[in-house]
């Protein structure tokens, strides 16, 4: 396992890179310019006061999309790493804390949100259990890029890198 | 796991890199909120649009009646009575006043009918903001036309941050609500009591959603997927 890591490293990095910018990406995109969506998908997870709530909605695309795009050039990536993990930990606590509540509603990850017909509620936990699935796997991916930050493609590059090429 | 190396820069420089990317990041994320925020009050005074030339009716006393759900009863000492559920968010209640809201009017303007309005708040922060406005405007004998104005602009989403305090007494000032009773009723909330009282007696009514209507105390359930009307109207004479 550890001579794999070794000989693969910079290219599991390049692609957890990719697909952890890219889904935050087209994320926090669909969001950024609809800020009355995502202030209402925001509230409607009911677990903080509607003000602060809609301040959220309007600022986390952006974050989403600047954290996006370090990571894809590969710029400071363990810091956006950091970032983009605890965005997925936060994100698996706001589902989770809706479904233990039961409350039915749409997660707004890729734009829309709100609350949903209760005749669906079956569908709706399925999608929740999916969701809190991809949010981990992202999570994992950016723990592990908080370890190997440095890969193909990057812009910064690490010193044992450096020496050797 | 052993972490990777830091980069080859020097330390200083490293240092000077990370906070300029955090202060890139913070700028943007700032920049974007702003713009959000902006582009947010700019569709909210679009809306606003849909209140231009307002016409509101003569004064009617409204008063809560206690007894019946803490709902706003507009009593005109006809013989009918008309019970409405509503929560000033949700969408299909728009859909009921667009059909149903001029007959209505007229029902209680010319009293054909008594009519308790029961502005329920469950849609969350915000239905409680608007309902305690509504109960606002009762007191000042509008409740009429507050209750239109507010259908007239509710916007698309629940919860998106425009039933605030400031454009629920802009929506007053559209319909001739500018008496300083109203700011303050709105300004301090000051009806959530009731408010609460009718959002509670939901249960007790067995009121499950809303837009839900009894006529003199029967439920009525309507036959068209849409509001027709027509229906609620022979429904209404039925009685």
């Amino acid at each position: 396992m550890k001579k794999f890591n070794a000989q693969y490293q910079s290219i599991i990095t390049l692609i957890a890179r990719l697909v952890v910018g890219g889904v935050l990406l087209v994320a926090g995109g669909l969001k950024a310019f609809k800020p009355s969506e995502a202030a209402s998908a925001v509230a409607a997870y009911k677990i903080l006061p509607n003000n602060i709530a809609h301040v959220i909605g309007y600022a986390l695309p952006w974050l989403e999309i600047a954290v996006a795009i370090l990571l894809i050039i590969g710029l400071s990536a363990r810091f956006a790493a950091i970032v983009s993990g605890a965005i997925m930990v936060v994100f698996v606590a706001a589902i989770i804390s809706v479904w233990a509540r039961g409350l039915l509603i749409d997660c707004g990850c890729f734009g829309g949100g709100g609350a949903i017909d209760p005749a669906k509620a079956a569908e709706v936990h399925r999608t929740y259990f999916l969701e809190i699935l991809r949010d981990l796997g992202l999570a994992l991916l950016s723990l592990y890029l908080y370890f190997f930050p440095y890969g193909r493609l990057s812009i910064e590059k690490p010193a044992k890198i450096n020496e050797e090429q | 796991m052993a972490k990777q190396k830091k980069a080859a820069t020097p330390k200083s420089g490293d240092k000077f890199t990370r906070w300029l990317v955090i202060g890139m990041v913070t700028l943007v994320v700032a920049t974007g909120a702003i713009f959000s925020v902006i582009s947010q009050k700019a569709k909210a005074e679009e809306s606003f649009a849909a209140l231009k030339g307002f016409k509101p009716g003569p004064a009617i006393t409204a008063k809560v009646d206690t007894a019946n759900g803490s709902g706003i009863l507009l009593d005109t000492g006809a013989s009918k009575n008309l019970d409405l559920w509503e929560d000033p968010q949700c969408p299909i209640c728009n859909d009921f006043e667009k059909a149903n809201g001029a007959y209505i009017d007229d029902l209680v303007r010319n009293k054909k009918a008594n009519v308790t309005f029961h502005v329920v708040s469950f849609i969350g922060d915000e239905s409680v903001s608007a309902a305690n406005a509504e109960y606002c405007a009762a007191d000042e004998g509008h409740y009429l036309d507050f209750h239109k104005a507010v259908y007239l602009v509710q916007p698309a989403l629940e919860n998106s941050g425009f039933f605030t305090t400031k454009n629920l007494i802009k929506i007053g000032s559209n319909v001739g609500l500018t008496s300083q009773s109203f700011i303050d009723c709105v300004t301090k909330v000051s009806k959530l009591d009731q408010v609460k009282a009718a959002y509670d007696s939901m249960t007790k009514y067995n009121v499950k959603g809303t837009p839900t209507v009894f006529i003199n105390g029967k439920l009525w359930q309507r036959k068209n997927s849409a509001f027709v009307l027509d229906e609620f109207s022979a429904a209404v004479e039925a009685g």
